[in-house]
């Protein structure tokens, strides 16, 4: 074989080899471009790409002045990667220096609120994760990043505050550790409250960094909505001062307190004491973690005369002027008597007396005159015996029996509000009716639900029910004038340059089959006459030795005292009537 | 396959134009410098990006921590206690001025401790308190009440203001 054959098998044998090489290659390449392109293209995206929960934030709960009751915050637990932990390197000032782990743990002991003895033996083992600390907040984070320990981790979760504890804390609610909401508004709000958390994918090289242009939301954060209450905080806050006083001087089981104002039906104020802190809801009882106000029907005794002096007069029954016989005791002719809180002669009275003198017989009288049905219409009409329509979780709608169900004592005890029960809202709204010209209105506990832009997401739809006549409903606050102008506790719920109407309440307690020994004693009053702004109504439950109402008319006065200040009512330019009787002979004066 | 001997001249012909060949090549290192560029400016900007996101983290934590300190110091419970400790008693007894008669309402009394029904100190309770305020010893000292109504009278003391309007209270 000559030289030129051999140098062109040698570069025909390369030549194939090459072609070989470069059809392995190339088959590898269809093979990884185009067969298996997409395996390969999802696997690289896989370990590429990150998908994080962005969290939404829950909506604020806010006073009627937009004070935060209730806000979302950041927490963060505290974990620590045992199999890690070692001596911490540190560069100071360029020099590096090497921290033991027990020095590491006296920096981080007293931030965990731990003893050294209990934080060492947890960052012992070969586990990744071991707790230290749950729920610190952003301050304490702060100081245990700036440690930069790098076997410590942290998992940040939202957490909800009340920076104003346990004002309006029976309202407000509380949510349990994993951010369900347990309570109250809160519970009952949800809806408006809760965002809806999104979703974000990306991806991040190996340093974690994300590669730019890559980031894809896949669901859009919606944050919740904002709760605007009608709850003045600094009045709520001053009730619950009141109340909480009160509750030690008198070792009561709880008082209550509800502010109203009358032309809007708002509620300003609903405190109670003892309440729950929202904060820390383990710390207070079980029954008092609610709010009695709306969930807690009692049996109101003589704050209900008021109501029933009202239908007397708006049925025609009685005016003013008309008196009755009314001793300290009647005997019933079934068997049953009905008897005044003290011994006295027969008194002549006037409604107005009634109610001065708190008399059971004269309301009676009075009351009996009024057809069953009718009584039951009104007091049906004025709100009792059904939900108010706040819809407040728990909420009680009372006890008022239908009219073809009474019998016996039935037919007249709620005239004195006995076998009726009631709660302090419904209540409070009897009276609001009252000073409203006789239209009651629907309770407004919260305003509105506005979302992150500020667009309104829920209204209340307020309505009115015309209950009695303006000119009988004005008469009867005239009638109620003279329990404070003359009334032996009423006198002790005046304030100084305003007309104070309202009434006294003595109410037994139901145990067993009889009544016990303690009473719930009230006062509801409207202030000022001549233009009612507030309703303020007060109980207190179970005192202990108290007999009678005289217990509850200076946290009333107090309070309705307070509301007037606060919203700088100006005292009255008006004089009661003083042609009205109200004396034990059926005369004006005292 | 067959291997051809050519003369020098058509050697030379046939011999792939250098220019060209340097503007090809010059042409690929072009494009890569610029894509390199590119993905340098980007990936600096993706490290500025995750660097101002930790920064952003790290500013609304400290929000939240000084939002935390408002809130307590804000608190009713604080407010209460705070001017308890200075000893300050609520007065219930308002005295109203109507601008536009300039009728005054009301006659200005003390306030009296011994007859407030009101305790001035915190009742009601708040786990969230953390950051109270706090007065120096001299402060303190220096609170001791005297149970009098002083009647500033001093002309020059008054409120001057060029808009003639009464600010509204910041207390909300």
């Amino acid at each position: 074989m000559g030289t030129h054959a051999k140098l062109t098998s040698r570069l025909t044998a390369f030549v194939l080899l090459l072609f070989v090489l470069v059809g392995a290659l190339g088959w590898r390449l269809v093979d990884f471009q185009v067969v298996r392109a997409e395996e390969i293209q999802e696997k690289s995206l896989e370990r590429r790409s990150v998908t994080q929960t962005l969290t939404a934030l829950r909506g604020d709960i806010l006073d009627s002045s937009g004070q935060v009751l209730a806000r979302t915050v950041f927490r963060y637990d505290v974990n620590a990667a045992p199999k890690n932990v070692g001596p911490v390197f540190r560069a100071e000032d360029g020099v590096v220096t090497e921290h033991s782990v027990e020095a590491i743990a006296m920096e981080l002991a007293p931030l965990l609120g731990l003893s050294l003895e209990e934080l060492l033996p947890r960052l012992e083992g070969d586990s990744e994760y071991a707790n230290l600390a749950k729920a610190v907040g952003a301050a304490t984070y702060n100081a245990i990043r700036d440690l930069r320990v790098p076997w410590i981790y942290f998992d940040q979760f939202s957490d909800r505050l009340y920076p104003n504890g346990a004002v309006a804390g029976n309202l407000i609610g509380f949510v349990g550790s994993d951010g369900t909401p347990l309570a109250g508004l809160e519970r009952q709000f949800n809806s408006c409250l809760a965002g809806v958390d999104g979703q974000e994918k990306y991806e991040r090289s190996a340093e974690g960094v994300r590669i730019p242009t890559s980031n894809v939301v896949t669901q859009p954060t919606q944050d919740g909505g904002n709760l605007n209450l009608t709850i003045d905080s600094n009045l709520q806050f001053f009730a619950q001062q009141v109340l909480a006083d009160t509750v030690a001087e008198l070792n009561a089981d709880w008082a209550s307190a509800i502010v109203i104002e009358v032309e809007t039906g708002r509620i300003l104020a609903a405190a109670e004491a003892p309440t729950v802190d929202p904060n820390d809801p383990a710390a207070t009882d079980a029954g008092n973690r609610g709010s009695k106000i709306m969930q807690f029907a009692f049996e109101p005794g003589s704050i209900m005369k008021s109501i029933s002096s009202a239908m007397v007069l708006d049925s025609g029954a009685a005016n003013e002027f008309e008196t009755k016989k009314a001793p300290d005791r009647l005997q019933l002719e079934y068997g049953e008597s009905i008897k005044d809180s003290f011994d006295h002669d027969e008194f002549d009275l006037s409604l107005a007396g009634v109610l001065r003198y708190s008399s059971n017989t004269g309301i009676y009288a009075f009351g009996m005159e009024v057809d069953e049905k009718e009584r039951f219409n009104y007091l049906q009409d004025f709100g009792f015996g059904t939900s108010s329509g706040l819809n407040f979780e728990g909420e009680s709608s009372g006890i008022l029996r239908p009219y073809e169900e009474w019998q016996y004592a039935d037919k007249y005890t709620h005239l004195f509000g006995q076998g009726v029960s009631v709660t302090a809202l419904q209540m409070g709204f009897a009276y609001q009716t009252i000073a409203n010209g006789g239209v009651r209105l629907d309770p407004i506990l919260v305003d509105s639900c506005t979302g992150p832009a500020g667009e309104v997401l829920y209204e209340p739809n307020q309505k009115g029910y015309r209950v009695i006549s303006e000119a009988n409903a004005d008469l009867n606050l005239q009638l109620m004038e003279k329990v404070v102008e003359f009334g032996g506790v009423g006198k002790t719920a005046a304030i100084e340059d305003y007309r104070v109407a309202g009434k006294t309440g003595t109410a037994q307690i139901r145990e067993g089959d009889g009544y016990g020994e303690r009473y719930a004693i009230s006062f509801y009053g409207v202030a000022p006459v001549e233009n009612p702004r507030f309703v303020v109504g007060v109980t207190i439950y179970r005192p202990e030795g108290v007999s009678n109402s005289a217990k509850a008319t200076p946290p009333f006065k107090a309070i309705m005292q307070q509301a007037l200040k606060h919203y700088r009512v100006p005292p009255s330019t008006t004089t009661s009537r003083d042609d009205i009787p109200s004396n034990r002979s059926g005369k004006p004066g005292a | 396959m067959r291997v051809m001997m050519l003369s020098e001249q058509d050697a030379r012909k046939l011999r792939p134009s250098v220019i060209a060949g340097l503007i090809f090549v010059l042409g690929i290192v072009l494009v890569y410098v610029v894509q390199l560029s590119l993905n340098m400016v980007l990936t600096q900007d993706a490290y500025k990006l995750s660097k101002l996101m930790a920064e952003k983290r790290q500013l609304a934590t400290e929000v939240q921590i000084i939002q935390e300190e408002v809130d307590s110091l804000a608190s009713p419970q604080n407010l209460a206690d705070a001017a308890n400790r200075l000893g300050m008693v609520a007065n219930p007894a308002s005295v109203l001025l109507d601008i536009r008669s300039g009728k005054v309402f009301g006659d200005p009394v003390p306030a009296d401790p011994d007859e407030t029904a009101v305790a001035s100190a915190n009742m009601v309770a708040n786990a969230a308190l953390g950051t109270v305020s706090e007065f120096s010893p001299s402060t303190i000292a220096a609170s001791g009440f005297d149970i009098s109504v002083a009647i500033v009278s001093d002309a020059d003391s008054a409120l001057a203001l060029d808009s003639g309007l009464i600010p509204a209270s910041p207390t909300r």
